[in-house]
């Protein structure tokens, strides 16, 4: 995938948890949370999605990984690059 | 086939869970013993016409936009649409006490606050510093065991507020005799004052449809009628169950709602102490003809009753304890149409070894029942007005029948007084949710299914 595709996951991902998230003021670098006030249980959410999509394990510890847009992108293009 | 992940009980903290896990794994077994879904939270057809077993109102409401209110939450891990529920908010509701003391409430907390202050004006400071307390307290920390009723102590100078605003709370989630627990109280108390209380239109039944379908469609397994006799148990770990035919299941992982003492009796752990008294109710249903409407005092949603001086929220010495009690209308929510006849629920404390005994002579257990309705009726006139006299169908269920029906030991709607608020009972695989992990009601019993997937079982997909 590359990684505007990654990034289209992420957000369609987001969106099917919370079909009301505003992405057009969406600073990438900033974090989710506090943008798209997300909690923790959406958060487990995102990570189920990607195991569900793409058999892709996240281990607990790598979760903040996943705080912004673009430290999603940097930690699951690796991840993602043959899929 | 071994099964990844089984549930025992299709209550709604056992749907709850299986939803979220078949969302993600679809080998999902969710056993029940009875033949309908829904636990406490069922339905029965009599004279045509369905009856709900377990529905007053739902508490927590709070509207769609309100992202973080526990009801969307809960939505939103479940995948459900709230759209596909028409939600119908409370009229208003009330607290009676002793013969002159009635405070409103509604689901704007605003009417609590001026209610207390016409009530108890000496206490208005007080009960709003209570409100800014309870807004910032953290329920889901790990302080258990406090009791609410000293927390109040400490802030509300008036005793008879203070029993007041227990009883409600107590009635619709308390398992400890004459008290609460801190962290519970502060969840009851938002979800019923701050919150509040609604019924979805159409009946528990369309509401359980909605979600047995979900997991139908995500490939789960529903199997009804089926009583696990035993959890099978290797050291600490569990790898099946058996049910009551003899079959057995094999399964990797395990999580019970059947309640704390009676998942350890199926895993062969007994407890060798008993854990406190548990309390048991009784609730009787009266359909009337609508001619009566008239004579009824009250348009209210629920009314919760005490007739002493002090509220006595303990296991009953007598059959039954009418000096307190719930009345509820389940049409009396807006915009609900009127039905005809028109329903009036009617719910007290009850012993349970009383009703026990009684039950062995079948003739003598309706006899009595009959009776302890008619007397609940009876008290229950005094406040709303005369209805006996309309009733065109009536059906009373006891602590037997709860017990019956559920499986929960002396038919204690809440359990346990001990909650397991991790869902941890000593094993590796094997987990509680429901009403012995602690989150009471219909609501809050589907978020403890919920919350114990997500902790102990998605980790496992
Ligand atoms: C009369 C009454 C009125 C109520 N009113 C309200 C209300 O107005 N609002 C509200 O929010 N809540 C209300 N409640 C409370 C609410 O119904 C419960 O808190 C909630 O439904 C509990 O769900 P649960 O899944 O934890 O337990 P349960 O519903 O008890 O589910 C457990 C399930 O496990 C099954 N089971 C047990 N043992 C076994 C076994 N060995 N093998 C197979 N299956 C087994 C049982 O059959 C049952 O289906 C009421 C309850 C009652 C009884």
């Amino acid at each position: 995938m590359t990684r505007d595709e990654i990034k289209d996951l992420v957000l369609e991902i987001i969106e099917d948890i919370d079909e009301d998230a505003d992405f057009d003021a969406l600073d990438p670098a900033e974090p989710l949370r506090d943008q798209l006030d997300l909690d923790s249980m959406d958060f487990l959410d995102i990570v189920m999605e990607l195991r569900k999509r793409h058999q892709l394990q996240i281990p607990e510890e790598d979760y903040p990984q996943l705080a912004t847009l673009n430290s999603c992108v940097d930690y699951l293009e690796p991840l993602l690059k043959d899929a | 086939m071994k099964y990844p992940f089984l549930i025992i009980g299709s209550g709604l903290s056992g749907l709850a869970a299986a939803i979220r896990i078949s969302n993600y794994c679809p080998d999902v077994l969710l056993l029940d013993q009875h033949s309908r879904i829904g636990g406490l939270n069922s339905y029965y057809y009599r004279n045509n016409r369905l009856l709900e077993t377990g529905l007053h109102a739902i508490t927590n409401y709070a509207p769609k936009k309100q992202k973080h209110a526990p009801i969307n939450k809960l939505f939103r891990q479940l995948k459900i649409k709230r759209d596909e529920f028409s939600f119908k908010e409370q009229i208003g509701s009330q607290i009676h006490f002793g013969s002159d003391q009635i405070l409103n409430f509604n689901n704007d907390v605003n009417l609590l606050i001026s209610e207390v202050e016409r009530l108890f004006p000496d206490c208005h400071d007080d009960f709003c510093s209570l409100l800014k307390k309870i807004e910032v307290h953290n329920p889901f920390q790990n302080t258990t065991g406090l009791s609410a009723r000293k927390y109040l102590e400490e802030m509300i100078s008036d005793k008879r507020l203070i029993e007041m605003l227990l009883c409600p709370l107590c009635y619709y989630g308390s398992s400890v005799e004459n008290d609460m627990e801190l962290n519970q109280f502060v969840i009851m108390f938002r979800s019923i004052f701050l919150e509040g209380m609604f019924r979805p239109e159409g009946t528990i039944r369309d509401f359980l449809q909605v979600l047995k379908q979900r997991f139908v469609d995500q490939g789960g397994t529903l199997r009804l009628k089926s009583k696990v006799s035993r959890i099978l148990v290797k050291n600490n770990t569990a790898y099946g169950v058996e049910l009551d035919s003899g079959e057995i299941i094999e399964a990797d992982n395990i999580l019970s709602t059947a309640g704390y003492e009676e998942t350890l009796a199926l895993t062969g752990r007994d407890l060798k102490t008993r854990i406190g008294k548990r309390l048991a109710f009784i609730e009787s249903i009266f359909l009337v003809d609508d001619s009566i409407k008239n004579n009824l005092t009250t348009s209210k949603t629920i009314i919760f009753y005490n007739s002493g001086e002090l509220f006595n929220y303990q296991q009953s010495a007598e059959i039954v304890d009418y000096r307190s009690g719930v009345i509820c209308f389940p049409q009396n929510f807006q915009d609900i149409g009127i039905s005809d006849p028109l329903e009036i629920r009617l719910t007290h404390l009850a012993n349970y070894d009383l009703w026990q005994k009684l039950s062995s002579t079948p003739e003598e257990y309706r006899r009595v029942k009959l009776q302890c309705s008619a007397r609940s009726a009876e008290t229950a006139e005094k406040i709303i007005g005369i209805f006996s006299d309309n009733i065109v169908y009536q059906d009373t269920f006891t602590p037997v029948t709860i017990q019956r029906y559920t499986l929960k030991h002396e038919g204690a709607i809440y359990g346990s007084p001990r909650k397991i608020a991790d869902g941890d009972i000593g094993f590796t695989n094997l987990f509680l949710a429901g009403t012995d992990q602690g989150f009471l009601g219909i609501i809050g019993s589907m978020l403890s299914g919920v919350s114990i997937a997500n902790q102990h079982f998605l980790t496992k997909i």
